[in-house]
């Protein structure tokens, strides 16, 4: 890893984000400071927790940047899919009632693809040139299961963190709502995907619930569970305070788990921060 | 067993908590400050047909963002009744990993209700409609698809529910938060449908051919919730 590529990456997140850097002092304070305290090594996830914070949380306004935003995601969604049932390590495994339930999803992932595609019409963004890459996801059914979970958990973390943006932007024919009807479909997924995952043979979590306790990845990348930008508003998924409320363990007038509470509401997340962190596993 | 209805009969004991408002300033006004206390409405709102009423046993869930939070609370009392009761007087033949499941889905429900509550409380005190009482007398909750079919539909219609009430909500942050509590539902949702017919986590009775899940209005959720609630709602001015 270099700088050099990091900034290259996060150019194709945002293509302005030299200009940003060149014009944000604290975001250049920052990275001077932790220059002379931070080891070479570790510097990338510095710099790049730098750069979060200089650019903010969603970078989106327009319900258009939403939009191919969502696309993206989705295209991305559906090609895992599609790829993991063509792949020839997961023939074995991935039958029956399995192939079927990943065969549903890989259809309401390309019907989002295509509803997303007819709604931004000329304005859709084109397909990455090539394609996805998914590295060893597909090696073992575990791993697909466990890269499936993580898309569909962040899948779910990703349309919630842009109900606010498709208001703010005035929700043109109730986008809004249509949004909120894929996020739900993201969450059946992210449930079913986790009730596979609890047999042993399919990735050996038997303690995974259909919904998410605490911040507890179950060997997904840990971002996926972690904290957004502003960290105010996209919390991480171990989050307890809700509303103003500082502890719903507590405050409720009965004494709750930190791990129900925390289960019991799902949190959202920022697109820089979800775009990093698909970046961070899929080469697009 | 089985107390059905609510817990918090006492609501100042169970509101002390709660006394810390919202930090949310530009969400209220201030409709004026006496001497022992400060009253806050809900912006948006109007003030001279808020006010619930049980006249009759109908309950009226308020307009505007009120509305909608106490169109979520009781949706959420009615959820959070009913599994208490399917954990109190569990099935016949009800696995430990079923009733694990079930408890967790008991204690998030009975979260959000108390969430909904304690924001109602903190935000518009005098027009918090009052506990529910549930009706399950068409549930036999001996029988294991009696209980899975039931939570099935109130699983769905959570979803619709907030999914449909969204576009609804005035200020960002009930949005952010009724986001973050409807894909529970649906977690719940294909949870349930899973343990009664494998496989049907997002079937097609629920998610159409564009991959869309159900959005209902809050007359559609309050035709099919109201036979398992023994007070009348009204919801004609919710989010209005």
């Amino acid at each position: 890893m270099n700088l050099f590529k990091i900034i290259s990456e996060l150019e194709k997140v945002d293509p302005e984000i030299m200009d940003r850097l060149t014009h944000r002092r604290s975001a250049l304070t920052a990275l001077g400071d932790l220059s002379k305290k931070m080891a070479l090594a570790a510097a990338p996830i510095a710099i790049g927790s730098a750069f979060n914070k200089a650019m903010g949380q969603n970078t989106l306004t327009t319900v258009a940047g939403v939009l191919n935003y969502a696309l993206l995601l989705e295209r991305l969604e559906y090609s895992f899919y599609d790829q993991a049932l063509k792949a020839a390590t997961l023939t074995v495994p991935l039958t029956g009632a399995a192939r079927t339930a990943i065969e549903t999803i890989r259809g309401h992932e390309l019907a989002h693809v295509t509803l997303l595609t007819s709604a931004l019409g000329t304005a859709a963004d084109p397909q990455p040139a090539n394609g996805f890459n998914f590295g060893n996801a597909f090696a073992t059914y575990a791993n697909f299961l466990t890269f499936a979970q993580a898309f569909e958990d962040i899948g779910v973390r990703a349309y919630k963190g842009q109900a606010v943006t498709i208001k703010t932007a005035g929700n043109p024919n109730n986008v809004l709502q249509t949004a909120l009807q894929i996020h739900s479909v993201e969450a059946r997924h992210a449930a079913h995907i986790r009730y596979m995952r609890r047999g042993a043979t399919a990735g050996n979590q038997t303690a995974i619930m259909p919904w998410i306790m605490n911040a507890d990845a179950n060997g997904a990348p840990a971002p996926v569970y972690g904290a957004g930008n502003p960290v105010a508003t996209f919390p991480a998924e171990s989050n307890v305070a809700q509303g103003g409320i500082t502890n719903l363990t507590t405050a409720l007038g009965a004494t709750y788990d930190a791990a129900d509470v925390s289960a019991a509401f799902d949190e959202g997340l920022d697109s820089t921060t979800v775009t990093n962190i698909a970046k961070s596993v899929v080469t697009f | 067993m089985s107390n059905i209805t609510q817990p918090g009969g006492d609501e100042a004991e169970f509101a002390k908590p709660l006394y810390t408002p919202i930090k949310r300033r530009s969400f209220f006004m201030y409709a004026g400050a006496t001497a022992g206390a400060t009253a806050l409405l809900l912006t948006g709102c109007d003030d001279d047909d808020d006010n619930v009423t049980t006249n009759n046993g109908t309950v009226s869930l308020g307009s505007g963002d009120v509305g909608v939070l106490n169109y979520a609370y009781a949706l959420e009392q009615l959820e959070a009744a009913f599994y208490a009761q399917v954990i109190a007087t569990p099935y016949s033949g009800i696995t430990t990993d079923e009733r694990a499941a079930l408890t967790a889905i008991s204690k998030h429900e009975a979260i959000h209700r108390d969430f909904f509550k304690a924001a109602l409380t903190a935000a518009a005190p005098g027009q918090i409609i009052p506990g529910l009482n549930p009706d399950f007398s068409k549930v036999n909750f001996t029988d294991r698809n009696s209980v899975l079919t039931t939570a099935r539909t109130f699983e769905d219609l959570g979803v619709a529910a907030y999914n449909g009430a969204g576009s609804l909500i005035k200020t960002n942050d009930y949005l952010l938060i009724a986001g973050k509590i409807v894909s529970v539902e649906a977690r719940h949702a294909a949870y349930i449908r899973d343990l009664l017919t494998p496989g049907s986590f997002s079937g097609s009775d629920v998610v159409n051919a564009q991959g869309l899940d159900q959005a209902l209005t809050v007359a559609q959720v309050l035709t099919a919730a109201q036979p398992f609630i023994k007070e009348t709602l009204n919801g004609d001015n919710v989010g209005k």
